[in-house]
């Protein structure tokens, strides 16, 4: 074959290279910057389980098929890791993860402590809606990646009547020990305000109708725990009904517990995960870090990963998992939000000592 | 002349000479002149480890006088014993406390309870086979961890699981086993029997098999032997037992957690919300620091008036 090499056909090639570049999750870096050294590997704190699979699946495969770099997760309770990052950080030594995939709540103890590093120059934000956006935060020491809803999961065959309407129907005898919360309350004390006969403006000054529910919750005994907990105790048949999120109701429903949820009339509480890195790390490992988390924010890695959770996303038009397409454990619409929650993190933090004192004064006695 | 050349061919066993070549290599390092502190000497790693402790405790000591500003999420500067307070006033924490040390208390009592036939038998049966077979079962579950321990006793007394499987064929609907207090009892009690057995069986050991044969002989039954030779006599054993399992149950973790279904906390739970999941870490070296002080209280209480049985002290006459 006999090809002429002119200066129009270089150009051509040249441009075409550079337009593929451009369509990569790296091509600004690439193209405006000398990519840093790479390390080995990158970790990533992360929940186990169906979590887990799902970041795997949606980013951590895609960021190493696309960059070489291993990732690493690190299965630490969010909780434990945080004092670890906090104490690096103080001691100036490199923390023990790359990426901390956290609650917003928690998170934003550590962007006020000041122990995050900045995020607002990734190249994907500019595609994510507002609720990417930590709400009462300078910028985005953390970038939010989806929301979640705190459901009212419950198994069908206890009700036989039709799908709960309210917080209340927890109180019926028969549901007396079959029922379940999160140990240290969350998810439960907003909804509570409400079916305890309070209003949500008066969160935090007054939260009296919020503790009498509470109160009423205890004399029915409900089991406390955490994520893997509910699994569990669906699947092993300990109870009927908790107010859990609904990633962890569709993981017992995969698992072929026969399992529903809704939001009752009070309404439930809506919250967000986010990814953030700590401070500390050498600049080539906290460049690939922002790397990863551009990746999280990416279209396609949206997609995956949170068709695994089943929550709806922080960039527009993903397309709902089967099954979950008007499900209010979904919400995408802005009337999917009127019957949701949302009380600022800053209020959270604020109050999260006070509230968790309380409950555990009323559920330990 | 043959003598001679036998001498001159005779080499010391290489045992031997390896021990000599020990024993210089030795001299080099450690000089007999040092012999007087070689008790220091061995000493040393053990006080090296308990100094790491002693200063662990400062720090903590140090913490627990802060409380946190919730605005950083860093301890504040002044110094401060409201995190002391917020214990004092908080019946929640009473609560916890008490929990924790009736916890302890019926773990100890029960334990020792069925310790003391098992070591017994271990210790006078004159079957090997069967000795063996006391000692591995007592054995196989001391080699599984806590954790993995408490999942079985899940499993097993779950709503669904062969406990209630069993009740179900006398026609017993299931019941709810655990989750509960008698749940976390059930399961330290699980736990501590292998530490129990290990700590009682030297001192039943010890127990010359002729003087219950004497008691026996001058007419005494076998609950009277049990009662006034053996008991007694197993003293040093039920001490040091029921200071370990007691102390043992007051800081446990993993039982309360996983058995208690959330709201059968232990101390050492309340520590780890404080210290993770509030992130307040000054509470949480307070709650610590009360807790050393309470285990150390009662294990000084009990030293000083049995001693420490075969922990090796002896207690006031």
């Amino acid at each position: 074959m006999n090809r002429n090499i002119t200066r129009r056909g270089i150009l051509r090639t040249g441009m075409a290279t550079g337009g593929a570049a451009l369509l990569t999750p790296f091509s600004a870096s690439r193209i405006f910057a000398q990519e840093p050294e790479k390390p080995a590997e990158i970790i990533v704190r992360a929940w186990g389980g169906d979590w887990v699979a799902a970041l795997k699946a949606g980013v951590s495969d895609r960021f190493t098929e696309e960059t070489g770099i291993a990732v690493r997760h690190d299965l630490t309770e969010d909780n434990e890791i945080q004092p670890k990052i906090w104490a690096a950080v103080a001691q100036g030594r490199i923390p023990p993860i790359h990426v901390n995939w956290d609650t917003t709540t928690n998170a934003s103890k550590s962007a006020l402590r000041g122990v995050t590093e900045d995020l607002s120059d990734l190249a994907n934000l500019a595609n994510t809606t507002d609720l990417a956006k930590p709400i009462g935060l300078d910028g985005y020491p953390i970038v939010n990646t989806y929301g979640y809803v705190y459901v009212l999961a419950y198994r069908p065959e206890a009700f036989p009547d039709g799908a709960p309407k309210s917080w209340r129907d927890l109180l019926d005898p028969r549901l007396k020990r079959r029922i379940a919360l999160y140990n240290d309350g969350i998810g439960f004390h907003f909804p509570a305000q409400v079916a305890g006969g309070g209003s949500l403006e008066d969160i935090p000054g007054n939260m009296d109708a919020c503790w009498e529910f509470i109160r009423e919750i205890k004399n029915q005994q409900p089991l406390l725990g955490e994520d893997p907990d509910f699994t569990a105790w669906f699947q092993n048949g300990e109870i009927d009904a908790a107010c859990t999120i609904s990633t962890n109701a569709l993981a017992a429903k995969k698992n072929g517990i026969d399992l529903a949820w809704t939001v009752p009339e009070e309404g439930c509480k809506f919250d967000t995960d986010g990814l953030w890195i700590p401070q500390g790390l050498p600049e080539n490992e906290l460049y690939w870090a922002k790397q990863y988390i551009n990746m999280a924010l990416s279209q396609e890695s949206q997609q995956i990963w949170l068709d695994g959770l089943g929550l709806p996303g922080v960039v527009p038009d993903l397309t709902p998992p089967e099954g979950l397409e008007n499900d209010p454990s979904y919400p995408t619409k802005p009337e999917d939000f009127e019957n949701l929650i949302r009380i600022s993190s800053k209020i959270q933090i604020e109050n999260e000592s006070e509230w968790f004192a309380k409950f555990k004064e009323i559920m330990q006695g | 002349m043959p003598r001679d050349s036998e001498d001159r061919s005779f080499r010391y066993p290489l045992k031997w000479r390896i021990m000599d070549g020990l024993n210089a290599a030795l001299d080099l390092l450690w000089p007999r002149r040092l012999g007087r502190y070689t008790g220091w000497a061995l000493l040393t790693p053990a006080l090296l480890l308990v100094g790491i402790l002693v200063l662990g405790l400062f720090q903590i000591a140090e913490n627990s006088l802060h409380t946190l500003d919730t605005s950083t999420f860093l301890p504040g500067e002044e110094y401060t014993l409201a995190n002391y307070l917020i214990v004092a006033e908080s019946p929640t924490y009473w609560r916890i406390i008490w929990r924790s040390l009736l916890g302890a208390g019926l773990t100890v009592f029960f334990t020792l309870l069925l310790a003391l036939p098992y070591s017994y038998m271990m210790v006078r049966t004159n079957k090997a086979a069967l000795r063996k077979t006391l000692l591995i079962v007592l054995f196989l579950p001391f080699f599984i961890g806590q954790v993995v321990r408490a999942y079985g006793i899940l499993i097993v007394m779950g709503s669904s699981g062969a406990v209630n499987d069993a009740l179900g064929l006398v026609g017993i609907e299931p019941i709810r086993l655990l989750f509960n207090f008698p749940a976390v009892v059930f399961g330290l009690v699980q736990y501590m029997l292998p530490f129990a057995v290990l700590m009682l069986a030297p001192a039943l050991t010890a127990i010359p098999r002729e003087t219950e044969t004497a008691a026996s002989s001058l007419g005494a039954n076998w609950l009277k032997v049990f009662r006034h030779v053996i008991l007694p006599m197993a003293k040093p054993g039920l001490v040091g037992a029921a200071l370990v399992v007691g102390t043992l149950s007051l800081t446990d973790f993993a039982m309360p957690a996983m058995l208690g279904g959330g709201s059968q906390d232990f101390i050492a739970n309340a520590i780890y919300d404080q210290f993770f999941r509030t992130a307040d870490q000054g509470l949480g070296s307070a709650l610590a620091l009360l807790l050393v002080a309470l285990g150390s209280v009662i294990a000084g209480v009990v030293i000083a008036f049995f001693g420490a049985g075969t922990l090796g002290m002896r207690g006031r006459k």
